[in-house]
């Protein structure tokens, strides 16, 4: 009699993507090799650099993801897939992931993913990584010398093949592979390949197999492995690497095996494209040329979210490629102009200057002159450069700053000591509706020129705050402002009118709140860290905030961050222009919890600064 | 967690051996023949095969088995892999009631064979196995009574019973006690390791609820290293 799973179908059929390839009869059979696997809390389903070759299914519980920082990612919930990351790198696996809940786990084999994925275009759409291996493979359009498209893959061989004869044992075998520190050894017979040894056959066909160490090593390994031309594309191995479920291609030049390329090797390749990137800028010479790149951003960005980047990553890259661009117009500009008659520091404000930018920012920048600045006799030269510099950061796509705070306007382009008067003028004297427009001016950070100056500056603002506890209590009520829009779970209370009406905004209602309540407490304390994550790490050593409550905020950020970038990622496939609002009937339910319980940890602690910082009532 | 046998260890390969001797030739003497894992081993090396019965009723030597599940599993995981369904068409006709709670319609059990015609092959499954079940007195008897008939011989195997597992991991004395005892009913079980909901009464999800249920409560309760003497009953 035909055995159905009935419960363990109807639960995969009930979440994406096994609800939208339901009536493939396929799934039917891959369910009849599913395995089952209780976990209770706190243990590891894949462990720290293991291997993996199963993609899970959460049927019940709840796992946290880590990266190999072991820093938390992302948690995952009822319903949600893990593990195919590593299954489409061929098992090898960057993250770890442990159970948080006492876990109800259906193990299906790898072989059935790769077997759906390749079959089925719903199901491997909805593993995105893989989709945008396959765009590029389809797309000739890019010319970057960086892309896997455009490289060859000699281009990835790293050193001479390492190869054994057939008349080794696996003893011998086992041996060069440790001297020479290789994860493949080529099996040669009079020079010409027969077959592929790897670390995994070793381990599977030798060792657990009991199998004595003068076994010949024709006996496990693999005859007449697939191999690709030295003639051929990058992209074309990783094709390869994912159908056929291989960790190592031997690359032949004349029939002859001149190397052996890795999916280590491709990964390493691929994870250093916003590095690439931020190299090519620097050797424009052109606004022409610095605009070409500016447009590759958004695939960057694309890049960055499909490789499982986390928010803290992603601001961390767009932030650097941020501040290249501006570093290489200043190089251009003083060969325009020529040098600099004082020293001067460009500054970054708000969301670059804490490296969290992302991929839609306008540019927030001023500039800090010597005191030696003499505006009768060096006015012009600077006029000049900062007018030259912030128009063509907006043709590279950081558009100009609607409220003028910019290095052009000369209210921002002072000398040191005013701009400190300006700072004690403004933290001694506190307007709590002239304070909302210059909180931007307390993440400052110098990106070129003489950073001391920038230095000088922020030591003198942490002096003054910590010194008028007045002007705290005026930050905390302004950090209270924005309200998180905890009663659209309910009701919808969301912003805005037209297209927009349906949607909230993301950037000001939960982020931007998460970034007034953790500058207020790194006021407080003292640190002279920009990043909210480190501040957030200075106020919990500060112990400003009681147990837990730090973490918490590193917590919700990451939340809403994540949903913001995934919404961007989204908009920018779909052709659109990427932007804040997001529509929560497009939430998956997942979505929707972990942005309520964001939400009320920001309502929490925008309660808790009012009071904390309260100040004396007279 | 322990078992507490009366007279020291229960040893089932000693009694299969005697049995393989006493049984009819046949099906039933094979099933003895193939013997039973020794008493000193360890439960992560035994060999679990969860099994549910739906019937007719409730009383063994009235009521027919309807429906059987099984489902393959060791103290890590479940193999989907070897699940197994029968239906059989009882010799009385079905009432009204039992319809409602089967979800076996008469249509699907008039098509389906007898009992006796498939029996020889669930032994076939059943051979060498410690099977797992939800209440032992249930599904054991049902199968004894239907050897009986059918061979003439009783079908008899150890068990790991996951409600009788549950009673001793939630038994507190009487004056530790508060309120209603803790229900054994296999959803309620469920319920206390976070187990998902299921449908109850297809032969194959109870199956495989109450292999679920023996790896949570191995991970809470039971030494997998221990022998599986400890355990069976």
């Amino acid at each position: 009699m035909d055995v159905e799973l009935t419960e363990i179908l109807e639960a995969l059929c009930q979440h994406a993507p096994f609800n939208e390839i339901a009536d493939d009869p396929q799934l039917n059979d891959m369910t009849k090799e599913i395995e089952i696997r209780y976990v209770r809390t706190g243990e590891w389903v894949i462990a720290p650099s293991a291997p993996n070759n199963t993609l899970f299914f959460i049927r019940s519980g709840a796992i946290e993801v880590l990266s190999k920082e072991d820093k938390l990612i992302r948690r995952m919930n009822e319903g949600e897939l893990f593990g195919y990351y590593s299954l489409l790198r061929g098992g090898k696996s960057s993250q770890s992931m442990r159970t948080i809940e006492d876990s109800l786990l259906y193990c299906i084999p790898a072989r059935w993913f790769l077997k759906l994925y390749e079959e089925n275009d719903i199901f491997s759409d909805f593993f995105e990584l893989a989709r945008e291996v396959r765009l590029r493979v389809a797309m000739e359009s890019q010319n970057s010398d960086v892309s896997l498209m455009t490289c060859p893959v000699v281009s990835l061989l790293r050193r001479p093949p390492i190869s054994a004869d057939i008349s080794s044992s696996i003893l011998n075998a086992a041996q060069i592979m440790a001297e020479h520190r290789v994860s493949s050894l080529l099996i040669t017979d009079k020079d010409e390949l027969i077959g592929i040894v790897t670390d995994r056959d070793l381990r599977t066909r030798a060792v657990a197999e009991g199998l004595a160490y003068d076994t010949p090593i024709s006996d496990i390994m693999t005859r007449n492995p697939i191999v690709m031309d030295s003639g051929d594309y990058a992209s074309e191995a990783v094709l390869k690497m994912m159908e056929r479920n291989v960790h190592h291609i031997p690359i032949v030049k004349n029939g002859r095996p001149i190397g052996v390329v890795s999916t280590g090797d491709i990964i390493q390749k691929e994870s250093h494209g916003s590095v690439y990137l931020i190299s090519d800028i620097y050797k424009q010479t052109s606004i022409e040329g610095l605009q070409s790149i500016s447009r590759k951003m958004t695939h960057t960005f694309t890049q960055l979210v499909l490789a499982d980047a986390n928010t803290q990553m992603i601001g961390n890259a767009m932030s650097h490629i941020g501040t290249a661009f501006v570093k290489r117009l200043l190089q251009l500009a003083e060969e325009k102009y020529g040098p600099p008659p004082v020293p001067y520091c460009f500054i970054a404000l708000g969301s670059q200057a804490r490296e969290e930018q992302t991929i839609k920012t306008d540019q927030d920048n001023a500039l800090i002159l010597s005191d030696k600045y003499n505006k009768k006799l060096h006015g012009e030269y600077f006029e000049a450069l900062t007018d030259w510099v912030c128009n063509n950061l907006d043709k590279c796509g950081y558009d100009l700053c609607s409220g003028d705070i910019m290095a052009s306007n000369p209210r921002w382009r002072q000398p040191l000591s005013v701009w400190k008067d300006n700072f004690s003028e403004w933290i001694q004297k506190p307007k709590a509706e002239a304070l909302l427009r210059l909180s931007i001016f307390f993440d400052l950070r110098g990106v070129y020129g003489d950073k001391t100056l920038a230095l000088q500056l922020n030591q003198h603002i942490r002096k003054e705050a910590q010194e008028h506890s007045g002007f705290l209590t005026f930050m905390a009520r302004n950090a209270n402002q924005r309200k998180p829009p905890l009663g659209f779970f309910r009701q919808f209370v969301l912003d805005g009118e037209g297209e927009q009406s349906r949607t909230f905004n993301l950037k000001e209602r939960g982020i931007a709140p998460i970034i007034d309540i953790v500058r207020v407490h790194a006021l407080a304390c003292g640190s002279d860290k920009l990043n909210t994550l480190e501040r957030i790490e200075d106020i919990e050593a500060a112990g400003l905030l009681p147990g837990g409550r730090a973490k918490d905020l590193t917590l919700a950020l990451e939340m809403i961050g994540m949903i913001r970038i995934q919404h961007q990622r989204e908009q920018i496939e779909n052709g659109e222009e990427p932007n804040n609002h997001v529509n929560p009937e497009n939430l998956s339910s997942f979505e929707k919890r972990n942005l309520r319980d964001a939400f009320h940890i920001v309502s929490r602690q925008q309660e808790f600064i009012k009071f904390r910082y309260a100040g004396k009532r007279s | 967690m322990k078992n507490q046998s009366k007279e020291g260890i229960q040893d089932w390969q000693a009694m299969f051996a005697e049995w393989a001797e006493e049984a009819p030739e046949g099906p039933l003497k094979r099933y003895y023949q193939a013997g039973m894992i020794a008493p000193q081993t360890a439960l992560k090396d035994t060999p679990l095969l969860a099994l549910d019965l739906e019937t007719t009723g409730l009383d063994p030597s009235q009521d027919e088995i309807i429906s059987l599940g099984i489902i393959p599993l060791n103290n890590k995981t479940i193999r989907c892999q070897g699940a197994k369904y029968w239906m059989a068409k009882p010799e009385r006709s079905l009432n009204a009631e039992s319809v409602t709670i089967h979800e076996i319609t008469h249509s699907e059990l008039e098509e389906a064979p007898r009992l006796h015609a498939i029996l020889d092959e669930i032994l076939m499954a059943l051979t060498h196995q410690v099977i797992v079940v939800h209440c032992v007195a249930i599904e054991r008897q049902f199968l004894l009574e239907a050897s009986m008939k059918i061979y003439g011989f009783p079908l008899y195997f150890p068990v790991l019973d996951t409600m009788d597992i549950e009673r001793q991991a939630t038994f507190k004395p009487w004056w530790q006690r508060f309120g209603r005892r803790p229900s054994l009913r296999l959803d309620a079980c469920r319920q206390r390791y976070k187990l998902p909901r299921y449908k109850a009464h297809h032969a194959l999800t109870d199956a495989l609820s109450s292999a679920e249920l023996l790896q949570a409560q191995i991970s809470y309760h039971m030494d997998p290293n221990a022998n599986i003497s400890n355990y069976w009953v």
